[in-house]
């Protein structure tokens, strides 16, 4: 080009790239569409970070897993996006191959994508940030509520949000832009017009090989579940990476080769008698199996990590209030301070709180487990003693042993004691040793203790008769007298405000039911909302990726249905065919995710002292229904296309 | 006229296949119509192997796909084997391809993904077909077209006239009454072109298939038993070929051709 016309040539390529975005908005719509959505979810993040309120309620680590939620999203944006602009390139292969044809130089090409990039980035941000800018408070309403702050909230506009939003997809646009003049310089014309056509050719797998791959990758995953179960011992920290490690390659050969091989051989047994249905989602899947192994693998082990992170958060919020009580059967306690004990029932009173204010004596005292119960846990403790008959009096639900039997109390460590055989023998050393059976591992704390002490229940008899022989009037084993407090539901908060005055401190641990309630409804109601929107950025973007690449799909088998319905074959036929490989494409992946998320909250229900079957499927079961909505859209999308080829 | 009459009396003895009365097609919308066929009146009988030649836009394609219930006529009246497809649901429309009906398309239209057999036995993967006679059916029909010994390949590994034999195999497949045939050599090489007709041809003869082939070929068309020649939606003239050697049948043709050509340049 000659340096007069310079000037002429980019405003031509300028109107260029306006005519050829108005005429090909369809192909546009798949990549602005991610981009946009990316923009929205990254930007009212940053809204939510920057928000004051926000700022105000979280500490420390509130700040933190905002940061690292952050960078998270980032990642995953930018996988998205580099992937959306990846089918968009190839869908438009062949138009970049035409201006080269009409002789634009590769330079003229590139600058014409790189404008047009700019123009559909900016134009992304715009909408991004406005759309942002109304669904954030949505979203901080959600946030505020399940944190459970319940003052007015009003969202102000956040310039550093829109800074930090910029400055983001600045570095993602650079990296598509870098994408796109790749795109440009690499590939030959040729190449160009033909990539609409690619596809590897279904090969003969190996059968020899191709058996023990397909096996091994069965037999990784069952080891890599069955590791899981039994993780809890020394060598925890090998074998989380030993499960991870074992699930993962499991899980590629299993896309790379399992299902080919298993497929082909379904395929071999037709002998060539296919049928419709199989021509339309066996065939064509074994086709493209190779090159999508990778993709799904990926799509499945996101999924499976979103759904244990959403599952276990949604499990921790859910179980807050029956945790809280299991640490603390009372509303608070005191120990060996019956005058504090008076001086609060005065103001409880003066302040027309009513409450039941419940003694229940106790003694420590070391003991020795028959053997070493679990990896985590010393034979010989310290245990405290108590009567199940006093217990019952303090209002508390709890069963009277039998002589010599007693039931185990101790929350921080009940569920390490999963795997072990009851009964089991407690030895207290004397002069003459005492032996208890332990006929049970409760998941509840009989006592608001200060210090992570063990408890165990026996009954009145057995109790005095443990009293008579191993407490003392001082030193250790002295016997204590805590004073427990239970408060109605209403003056909780107020109650709770007068405890927490510094005249009842006592222990640098002063903590009481209702604000240590509050504060881990706090944090795990951060907990559960980061987890659900990285969980439902994850979701969306793995969702839109099977989408995609479905559409791309639709499109390179559009000659098969056309020739199908001169075939004869009707629009209904065909979808019935097209409907079983969806069901494959979105449903094995979703499958197998669920399967390893399954294992993966089984392997981490040692966290949890409160059951949640409960919260965990209706975590899985909201995750699975949303992205059943992608498989849905994907099937019309079939349809469309499908319905317009003849 | 005079030619349709004579094809009337000379073929009465055979069993009509496809009567087509008056069929006009217009394309485009109101203000901008553009008639294609101008009312074609075409008898096809039983065991004929029917060429239609013309020049490009003389309508070949558009009374092929009319014909072959891929595309509906604007006015006129179409029965295959008695039946009224101008009449028809589409749903009804595609269950009559399914079972009566066989394509042979320009560029073989085999899909990827399924082998040779695979393809030829798609037609019948929805019908009442048993699997053993779907079988020796298949087994048939690729003796007749010899390509036995490529049932597992995949199109990709195969050449394009084993490729169009693929193509007539499974269009043979469910013994359709009537197989129509879209420029089925337009790909070829003239080798493999001329094998395919002749196949063709006595497949027609042999098994007594009737064949309606579309092609602006004058050596495809020379294989026919009779060639129709359309000019600007309206059928020109016909030939028979009768009791002629295929070369004489060939240079007819080409004398028709000469006219029809000359004729559209220099008339316009």
């Amino acid at each position: 080009m000659c340096r007069l016309c310079s000037g002429v040539t980019a405003l031509t390529l300028f109107d260029l790239v306006k005519r050829s975005m108005r005429k090909n908005i369809k192909h546009y719509y798949l990549y602005f569409f991610a981009l946009i959505l990316s923009v929205v979810l990254y930007f009212v993040f940053a809204t939510l970070q920057h928000d004051a309120a926000v700022a105000e309620q979280g500490t420390g680590t509130m700040g933190t897993a905002f940061q690292v939620a952050g960078i998270l999203l980032i990642v995953i944006a930018g996988i998205f996006i580099v992937y959306a602009n990846a089918i968009f390139l190839k869908r438009r292969s062949r138009e970049i191959g035409l201006y080269q044809l009409i002789g634009l130089t590769k330079r003229a090409v590139a600058r014409l994508l790189i404008l047009e990039n700019m123009l559909l980035g900016i134009m992304a941000l715009i909408v991004g940030i406005a759309v942002g800018m109304l669904v954030s408070r949505v979203f901080l309403l959600l946030l505020m509520k399940l944190i459970g702050y319940e003052a007015f909230i009003e969202v102000s506009f956040s310039t550093a949000a829109v800074i930090q939003t910029f400055f983001v997809f600045l570095a993602i646009f650079v990296l598509t832009t870098i994408q796109m003049v790749f795109t440009v310089y690499r590939n030959s014309l040729l190449s160009l017009f033909n990539s609409e056509k690619q596809g590897q050719h279904p090969r003969k797998p190996k059968t020899a090989v191709s058996a023990i791959l397909a096996l091994l990758g069965i037999g990784l995953i069952a080891f890599g579940y069955w590791l899981s179960g039994r993780m809890l011992n020394a060598m925890i920290f090998f074998n989380m990476l030993a499960v991870l490690a074992t699930v993962i390659l499991g899980t590629y050969l299993i896309f790379r080769v399992t299902i080919s091989w298993l497929l082909y051989r379904i395929r071999r047994n037709k002998n060539g008698h296919l049928g419709l249905e199989n021509s339309l989602s066996l065939a064509p899947l074994m086709h493209r199996m190779k090159s999508n192994a990778n993709s799904l693998t990926i799509i499945t082990v996101l999924s499976a990590m979103t759904l244990t992170m959403t599952a276990a958060a949604y499990s921790m919020y859910y179980s807050t209030e029956r945790e809280t009580q299991a640490i603390m059967p009372f509303d608070f306690m005191f120990e060996n301070e019956a005058g504090l004990a008076d001086e609060i029932s005065e103001e409880l009173d003066v302040n027309g709180i009513s409450y039941q204010r419940e003694a229940v004596e106790t003694f420590v005292v070391p003991a020795e487990f028959e053997e070493k119960p679990a990896p985590f846990l010393e034979q010989a403790t310290d245990i405290a003693v108590l009567s199940s008959e006093q217990l019952q009096q303090a209002g508390l639900d709890v069963d009277v042993p039998a002589n010599g039997e007693a039931s185990f109390h101790d929350v921080s460590v009940s569920t390490l004691f999963n795997s072990v055989d009851l009964p089991f023998d407690l030895t207290f050393q004397d002069e003459v040793p005492t032996t208890l059976s332990i006929m049970e591992i409760a998941p509840y704390n009989v006592l608001n203790w200060s210090f992570f002490t063990s408890q165990i229940v026996v009954n009145e008899e057995t109790y005095q008769s443990l009293k008579a022989q191993l407490a003392s009037e001082t030193g250790d084993a002295a016997l204590q007298q805590m004073d427990g407090f239970h408060i109605a539901e209403e003056d909780m908060a107020a109650a709770s405000a007068i405890y927490q005055q510094d005249k009842y401190k006592t222990s640098s641990l002063h903590v009481d039911y209702y604000s240590s309630y509050e504060e881990s409804v706090q944090s795990n109601g951060l907990l559960i909302f980061i987890a659900g929107f990285l969980g439902l950025v994850f979701l969306i973007s793995t969702g839109s990726i099977l989408y995609f690449k479905q559409m791309t799909e639709a499109e390179q088998e559009k000659q098969s249905y056309a020739t199908l319905r001169q075939l004869g074959f009707t629009v209904k036929d065909i979808m019935r065919g097209i409907i079983r490989k969806q069901a494959f494409v979105f449903g094995l992946p979703l499958a197998i995710g669920l399967a390893h998320s399954i294992f993966a909250i089984q392997a981490a229900s040692f966290l949890f002292r409160t059951d949640i079957l409960f919260p965990a499927s209706v975590a899985m079961g909201v995750y699975a229904l949303i992205y059943l909505v992608f498989a849905v859209l994907a099937v019309g999308y079939y349809k469309k296309t499908v319905k317009a080829t003849l | 006229m005079t030619t349709q009459n004579k094809t009337i009396t000379q073929k009465t003895s055979k069993q009509t296949v496809l009567q087509a009365h008056n069929v006009r097609k217009s394309f485009g919308a109101r203000g901008n119509v553009q008639q294609v066929l101008k009312g074609i009146d075409l008898r096809v009988a039983e065991g004929e192997f029917v060429g239609i030649m013309g020049a490009s836009g003389a309508g070949k394609t558009t009374l092929l796909n009319v014909l072959a219930t891929i595309d509906r006529a604007t006015e006129g009246t179409i029965l295959i084997d008695g039946a009224d497809i101008s009449k028809m649901k589409d749903a009804e429309l595609s269950a009559f391809r399914r079972n009566q009906l066989g394509f042979i398309f320009q560029d073989y239209n085999l899909l990827d993904t399924l082998t040779v057999k695979e393809n030829i036995l798609l037609p019948v993967s929805l019908g009442k077909m048993k699997k053993q006679a779907a079988e020796a059916q298949f087994q048939s029909i690729a003796k007749i077209l010899d390509i036995e010994a490529l049932a597992d390949k995949y199109p990709h590994e195969i050449s394009g006239g084993q490729k169009q034999r693929t193509s007539a195999a499974r269009a043979l497949i469910n013994q359709p009454s009537l197989v129509f045939a879209d420029e089925p050599t337009g790909a070829l090489d003239s080798k493999s072109a001329s094998s395919l007709l002749g196949t063709m041809a006595d497949v027609n003869k042999q098994q007594g298939v009737t064949i309606m082939m579309v092609t602006h070929d004058p050596l495809a068309s020379s294989y026919c038993s009779r060639v129709v020649f359309l000019k600007d939606g309206n059928v020109y003239s016909e030939l028979y070929k009768g009791d002629k050697t295929r070369q004489a049948f060939f240079q007819e043709i080409l004398n028709v051709q000469a006219v029809l050509g000359g004729d559209s340049v220099d008339a316009l």
